[in-house]
């Protein structure tokens, strides 16, 4: 177990060097995906296994999918990989400064649990993650509407903003 | 702009400063600022023209990033002391780094730079929006942590932001940008006082929404955004360009104009509060600002700039627009002075 959460970090570190390291956004979408899987993947072995899925439903599956398929609409013809000589200087000096940081803090770590108990009303308790929401549907309902309020906001002010045609703020479209 | 999405824009610009008041959570405070950013955005792109999309950019991304440093701050204060109330914000480094936030909120020195920028892009109700209700909220945020912040930053915020707003306007001949930087100064006024007498931050912030209210309305009213079209408002609307003279004068903190009130007690404050020094560099930075601002009024109305014959006789046709909230605005910001007693027992 500790193997695999190791394995799961290093993972993590080199999915967060590769997107830092500036290719192009298709290449440093991929290293998002990697990063928020592994980091998924952490987030199991501390315990946390709905935050874990909720993540990859909406971030991976909903976000990312969305830019991946706006990045797609921003293509180059000879986009930046990683063994292409600007980027991988930048590659190699942020693991130099990586190697540097874990020679730094090198400690031994505990494997603790990430999930928060808490009480609600004085005599029952709720776990944090998955209690959380079931309580934003009960007695946090001014939330919830609030919380739907706020997409359907997002959702006007995106469609106002990518108007084309001269009815909108981007033009070309 | 569609009235539907108008109204829901517009509406949730009134949601998220209410929830953003109405809160005591974090989070909760947090979603209400976040809402505001949203609901601004499109207003701001609303004349398509990429200047206004440059503005709107700078604005988004500045207003996203100290929304993530203040969820940065509320998460760590969480973390270090488990206490996510509003007024409890106990441990140094959050503290410190939500007044850093709430500072790049509202634009204060040294996280200034995108004030002026932003502002010059947008037309002039937007600007008014951005500079009057979009402070309400962060301003609120601060009241409320004043007490746990380490006192020097918030001095140096103020002392920075007076200066900067003083020195920064000098050069300008953009008015939405003097506007600017006349924010900046004001806030640096805010800040400097809610560590010792938050209400007079609050009547600070009170008096300078109707000051920039009546100045911003003004504007519009004359279309003029630069001095040189300042210079032929007299012909157009004489007594719009001296109430507009007076107001800005008023902006500069001269009695017995509305202005000098906050300027007043805040000194006075200060002086009980055994801060001479202080006092004195505040009463200088604000002697910067005037200076900008009388020079408008002598541009305005102090002198007649050559111009050929006609234009000092245009027709004075009546306007179309509506002048209620610029009377009321303007009364507000030239004659409260003398009712300094009521309102210092309605805020104490």
């Amino acid at each position: 177990m500790t193997y695999l959460v190791s394995l799961l970090l290093i993972a993590l570190i080199i999915g967060l060097v590769a997107v830092a390291s500036n290719p192009a956004p298709y290449f440093a979408a991929l290293g998002l995906v990697v990063a928020a899987g592994v980091g998924c993947g952490v987030l199991i072995g501390h315990g946390g296994s709905f935050l874990s899925l909720v993540l990859f439903l909406i971030y991976l599956g909903g976000m990312l999918v969305v830019f991946a398929y706006s990045a797609a609409l921003a293509a180059e013809p000879f986009p930046e990989s990683w063994g292409d000589r600007s980027v991988a200087g930048y590659v190699l000096i942020y693991l130099l400064g990586v190697s540097l940081v874990v020679g730094l803090f090198w400690e031994d770590w505990y494997e603790g649990s990430w999930v928060v108990v808490d009480d609600l009303k004085e005599f029952s308790m709720l776990r944090g993650d998955v209690g959380g929401v079931a309580v934003m549907y009960s007695s946090g309902g001014g939330l919830l509407i609030i919380s739907a309020w706020v997409l359907l906001l997002t959702l006007f002010v995106v469609l106002e903003l990518t108007r084309g045609l001269g009815r909108g703020a981007l033009r070309a479209v | 702009m569609n009235p539907y999405v108008l109204t829901i824009l517009l509406s949730s610009l009134g949601l998220g400063t209410t929830m953003t008041f109405a809160s005591s959570h974090w989070l909760l405070a947090w979603m209400g600022l976040e809402i505001n950013t949203l609901a601004i955005i499109p207003l701001m792109t609303q004349q398509h023209h990429p200047r206004a999309v440059e503005a709107a950019t700078k604005y988004f991304l500045t207003q996203a990033t100290a929304a993530a440093m203040i969820l940065f701050a509320a998460a760590t204060n969480a973390w270090m002391m488990g206490e996510w109330d509003i007024n409890n914000l106990s441990h140094p480094m959050a503290s410190s780094m939500m007044m850093a936030a709430l500072a790049l909120k509202i634009g204060l020195a040294p996280m200034h730079f995108w004030l002026p920028e932003v502002l010059q892009g947008l037309d002039l109700p937007t600007g008014l929006i951005l500079s009057t209700w979009q402070k309400l909220a962060p301003l609120a945020l601060i009241i409320q942590v004043a007490h746990t912040i380490n006192p020097t930053m918030l001095t140096l915020l103020g002392l920075l932001s007076a200066l900067v707003g003083g020195w920064g306007g000098l050069n300008q001949t953009q008015i939405r940008k003097i506007l600017g930087y006349s924010s900046i100064a004001h806030m640096g006024w805010m800040i400097i006082i809610s560590q010792y007498a938050p209400h007079l931050t609050l009547l600070t912030l009170t008096m300078y929404l109707f000051m920039t209210s009546a100045a911003f309305l003004s504007l519009k009213m004359t279309s003029t955004t630069n001095i040189m079209t300042m210079t032929t408002m007299w012909s157009k609307a004489p007594m719009l360009a001296s109430t507009m003279a007076l107001t800005l004068l008023s902006l500069g903190g001269l009695p017995p104009l509305t202005g000098f009130m906050p300027k007043w007690l805040i000194l006075q404050e200060m002086a009980k509060q055994q801060l001479p020094l202080t006092a004195t560099i505040m009463a200088m930075a604000a002697l910067l600002s005037l200076y900008f601002y009388l020079r408008l009024c002598y541009a305005m109305t102090l002198t007649i700039s050559p111009n050929t014959t006609n234009a000092t006789m245009p027709w004075r046709t009546y306007t179309t627009q509506s002048t209620i909230t610029l009377a009321l605005f303007t009364t507000t910001a030239l004659g409260l002075l003398p009712m300094t007693p009521a309102i210092m027992t309605l805020l104490t």
